[in-house]
């Protein structure tokens, strides 16, 4: 087993973990930065991200609305104090990367150009054409190579964090090219994994989005928080779930049902606004939680298309006219031509709601800092508390600038005040791990993919959109079943290089976990709020006053589940019904005189 | 990046000597190149033809014949197919070294120059003998 | 509907050389390369190969497919009636099965310095007009796929030239308005295994998935060079 030493370690090369990587080698040049990636940090699934990057940039914009619609947004289970540090950051993390090279899209006078965004009041949205996640990760991926202290090890997968008594000691990867375990020491850690997209079956994400992360942490007893809360995005292609952005709404999109009617204005999300004319927060403007609900309504009414045998409604461009979808959105014409043969200047294109995010994750507080001593988690792995029970669309790659530059420059000031735990106390834990793993190689009637297939099946089944008790509890029954059989799952290629039955094996543990956290915390959340609705009789409201609360999934001995509950943050904007649509200016909301409230208390742009 | 001494030994590829014929692609490009052959022998013929010039009628007559034996106009027509041919890939190079205007605009205007070009010096020559 | 398909395998701890095998895969309408590789795994987990998005955007799944790079997830097995071959990206080492060894490329990439050289410090963002974005926003979407090397013969001769990609990355950032790193790239651009190394072949311009057109910006890199050439023989 190789031994190497360094003061930081980053696992994950996405946006959040090539953030962090440059602020801690910015921050103290003379620290050793080593970025573990389970792929070439470019294939990160940040990569997919097509929307934009939120923050307050207009005159008549102000970040008490950014901070109020983030907070209504999240059904009020946001941590309002983060989401006040992330507001007030955002825009300065934008222009960050602009000064690194980032191409986003400009108004003829050469300022940055927003749009409008699901959700948001205003247009705050910053973007590259419709590949703002592809350009961010590629401006902070060839940024990163200016900075001769961050180490890469690209292909090296963490199966386990090395902790010693509360403290972060270190971890330990398999090296896939050569299948060797390496033991690498370091005073912080900082889990940038990303999310757990595909423990559903039909998913946006990438192959690698596994849970990996937060299973991680989760084995180590730190506890997962709000895991219920799972975004279906409302516009993914169907069978694939390949994504069509948000911004295709916003630049004037329209979903219709198979007769061509424009089914939101029946969810409040109303009145009709007229193809071409967007209007913030009314109808697909709306926030992707009610969209995706609206979704299964339909269906339910039998109001859906088919599409190959998939339950479809159409997202409707043509009228946007064939120049301005080649300039503004080409990466989703280029994906309708190559995945459903559609050109959107001449048909609507075909979609469904598919997993898109995780709104929870590892619980950290605002600095990133986890409950075990100098092991950090930020982006879509973690919970910070900004997402609450629903994420904006464009809020989350804010988050990983933001939040990233907080975690590197954190873990950096922890690694120059510690040590390193002495590699005496992690050599047991590392041997148990070389022992378990090299005991999984041989012949088993169990098959992985079964297994897999099975488990995203469930968690579609009893965990999607609409949720109610018995589902769940066949949901959890089904995953428990899966875990022994897992248990008794062995890997057949022994072959040493590129092992990748190996590491499908190791990420399918991790999916489990993952998934029976998600399932617990569903079970253990008797309301309805934001992406985590109920049909149970009693359960189909929010409830304040039980539930004004996160969830805490902790892992007990035996390898349960246990929930516990954490109270929320509110600062300056207590609870108040959630409204889209011209519901949303009625008087008896009073968002209006809560957000000049919170405007009062000084929550200007700086 | 650590590479530690890997159990991996990796298969390196070796380029075949035909790797050209594998495809269109490389064959036309590979005819391109090609091109630079019968060029070369016109232009042989033009110095030769020069050269003549400069030693008199006798041998300027006999440069003539020879221009007009058949397999010398074969290979002259080769040649002169051969440079279309390099200017239409060199033509469609052009506009997206120099984005200056719409490619087909480009193309159509560099062909266009050509044949002015090639007829003014034509009729300039033709006035001339 | 039943397709039979071949992949090169090669276990490096097994085989002196990568070897055919065939498959059958079932074959939809929307079946791409990648979705009958991934059928190929379900059946014999050994099989390696990179994949991710499935959506021609993190550039991991490239593959030869009879013989032309390819992305595995934007290319369909209904697009291949007769045979339909697929083995590793040409001119790298490879490692295992479908799995090259991409470092080379890495290191060509880095080596260009790839990003923005600009002294000047500031909070607030540059202007830069649309039509500056224009000059390098077709060079920025390269996605580092990698097909293009697999197309290029003279970095299957050499596998020093440094390539299309790393030329193109190098011509975005040349090109970028905001930049003032030209003069240390050029240095790279202008060597034997710079632009020079190209013959113009262009058949990366006709894989890239993206059309990015690299053979453009290496031609440009060629002028670039060139000027810069010049201009130094007439300034002491």
């Amino acid at each position: 087993m190789q031994l190497l030493q360094k003061d930081i370690i980053i696992v994950g090369g996405g946006g959040a973990g090539l953030r962090a990587a440059i602020a801690a080698a910015e921050a103290a040049p003379g620290l050793q930065v080593a970025l573990l990636s389970k792929v070439y940090p470019m294939r990160s699934h940040t990569v997919a991200a097509e929307g934009g990057a939120a923050a307050v940039t207009l005159a008549e914009d102000s970040l008490a609305g950014h901070f109020q619609d983030t907070i209504s947004g999240s059904d009020w289970l946001a941590e309002q104090n983060v989401v006040d540090y992330f507001v007030q950051h955002a825009y300065q993390e934008l222009v960050q990367l602009e000064r690194w090279g980032c191409p986003w899209s400009r108004k003829a006078d050469g300022t940055v150009q927003v749009r409008r965004f699901g959700g948001m009041k205003t247009e705050r949205t910053w973007f590259a054409a419709d590949k703002t996640g592809f350009h961010i990760l590629h401006t902070l991926f060839q940024t990163s190579l200016r900075y001769p202290t961050i180490n890469r090890f690209d292909e090296y997968f963490v199966i386990d964090l090395l902790v010693v008594e509360q403290q972060i000691a270190g971890v330990l990867a398999i090296h896939f090219k050569t299948g060797q375990l390496v033991q690498i020491q370091a005073k912080s850690v900082i889990l940038a994994t990303g999310g757990a997209g595909r423990v559903f079956h039909y998913n946006t994400n990438g192959g690698i989005v596994t849970g990996d992360g937060m299973a991680l942490a989760y084995r180590h007893g730190v506890a997962l928080r709000d895991m219920e809360f799972v975004q279906y995005h409302p516009t993914g292609l169907p069978g694939s779930g390949i994504l069509i952005t948000e911004a295709c709404r916003g630049e004037g999109g329209i979903l219709l049902n198979k007769d061509g009617y424009r089914y939101l204005q029946d969810y409040d999300l109303g009145p009709v606004t007229p193809a071409g004319q967007p209007k913030n927060n009314y109808m697909e403007l709306g926030p992707r939680d009610k969209l995706s609900q609206a979704f299964w309504q339909q269906q339910k009414l039998g109001l859906t298309a088919d599409y190959q045998g998939h339950a479809v409604v159409y997202l409707d461009l043509r009228h946007l006219g064939s120049q301005h979808l080649t300039q503004r959105l080409p990466f989703i014409c280029e994906l309708a031509k190559a995945y459903v043969n559609i050109d959107p200047a001449n048909s609507p294109i075909p979609i469904r709601p598919a997993v898109h995010y995780t709104m929870g994750g590892i619980l950290t507080d605002i600095n990133c800092h986890t409950s075990i001593a100098g092991l950090f988690a930020v982006g879509e792995c973690a919970s910070v508390g900004l997402h609450g029970a629903n994420r904006l669309g464009s809020n989350s790659l804010s988050e990983l600038l933001v939040f990233g530059k907080v975690a590197g420059e954190q873990a950096a000031a922890l690694a120059q005040q510690t040590s390193l735990v002495p590699v005496s106390a992690i050599m047991a834990q590392s041997k148990h791990q070389q022992t378990s793993i090299s005991s999984l190689f041989g012949n088993s009637s169990e098959s992985m993919v079964a297994i897999r297939t099975e488990m995203t099946q469930a968690m579609e089944q009893g965990c999607g959109i609409y949720r109610d008790n018995n589902g769940m509890q066949r949901c959890l029954t089904s995953l428990h079943n899966l875990k022994s059989r897992y248990a008794r799952l062995t890997v057949s290629d022994s072959s040493k290089v590129y092992n990748s039955a190996l590491l499908q094996h190791v990420e399918l543990g991790f999916s489990l976990d993952v998934a029976e956290a998600i399932c617990r915390s569903a079970l253990a959340r008797t309301e309805s709020r934001g992406a985590h609705q109920r049909l149970d009789e009693g359960m189909t409201t929010r409830n304040d006053r039980d539930f004004l609360q996160h969830s805490l999934a902790l892992r007990q001995a035996d390898g349960s589940t246990a929930i516990s509950w954490q109270a929320v943050t509110i600062t300056s904007l207590p609870p108040t019904e959630r409204r889209y649509g011209a519901a949303a200016h009625s008087p008896a909301n009073s968002n209006i005189s809560q957000l000049k409230a919170a405007q009062e208390k000084g929550l200007q742009h700086e | 990046m650590p590479d530690p001494k890997s159990a991996s030994t990796a298969y390196k590829p070796v380029m075949s000597r035909h790797w050209w014929l594998q495809h269109r692609y490389f064959q036309l490009y590979m005819l391109r190149e090609a091109t630079v052959l019968p060029l070369l022998f016109f232009i042989i013929c033009l110095l030769y033809g020069l050269f003549s010039l400069s030693q008199g009628e006798v041998q300027w007559q006999s440069w003539l014949t020879f221009m007009a034996t058949p397999w010398v106009v074969l290979l002259n027509l080769l040649a002169f197919s051969a440079s279309l041919y390099h200017a239409k890939t060199f033509f469609e190079l052009f506009p997206r070294v120099m984005p200056l205007a719409p490619a087909a605009l480009m193309i159509v205007a560099q062909w266009l120059a050509t044949f002015i070009v090639a007829a003014g010096l034509i009729l300039l020559l033709g006035g001339w003998l | 509907m039943n397709k039979t398909i071949s992949i090169s395998r090669y276990n490096p701890e097994q085989d002196s050389q990568p070897q055919l095998q065939t498959y059958q895969v079932v074959s939809e309408h929307s079946t791409s390369v990648l979705d009958a590789l991934l059928q190929v795994q379900q059946q014999d987990p050994s099989l390696s190969l990179r994949w991710s998005c499935r959506m021609a955007i993190c550039g991991s799944c490239g593959v030869m497919i009879n013989g032309i790079p390819k992305l595995g997830c934007k290319t369909f097995v209904r697009d291949y009636p007769e045979q339909l071959v697929i083995s590793p990206l040409a001119h790298f080492a490879v490692e295992k099965d479908l799995i090259v060894d991409m470092s080379p490329f890495l290191q060509h990439l880095s080596a260009v310095k790839p990003y923005l050289i600009n002294a000047e410090k500031s909070l607030q963002p540059h202007k830069q007009t649309p039509a500056q974005l224009a000059k390098y926003q077709q060079f920025a979407n390269c996605i580092n796929c990698g097909l293009c090397y697999s197309a290029c013969p003279q970095f299957g001769l050499n596998p020093e030239f440094i390539g299309p990609a790393a030329i193109t990355l190098a011509q975005r950032y040349n090109l970028d308005s905001r930049d003032q790193g030209k003069a240390v790239r050029m240095p790279q651009l202008n060597s034997k295994n710079g632009v020079w190394a190209c013959t113009f072949v262009g058949f990366c311009s006709e894989v890239c998935p993206k059309k990015v057109d690299p053979a453009a910006a290496v031609n440009q890199g060629k002028v670039a060079s060139a000027s810069d050439f010049i201009i130094s023989m007439f300034t002491p």
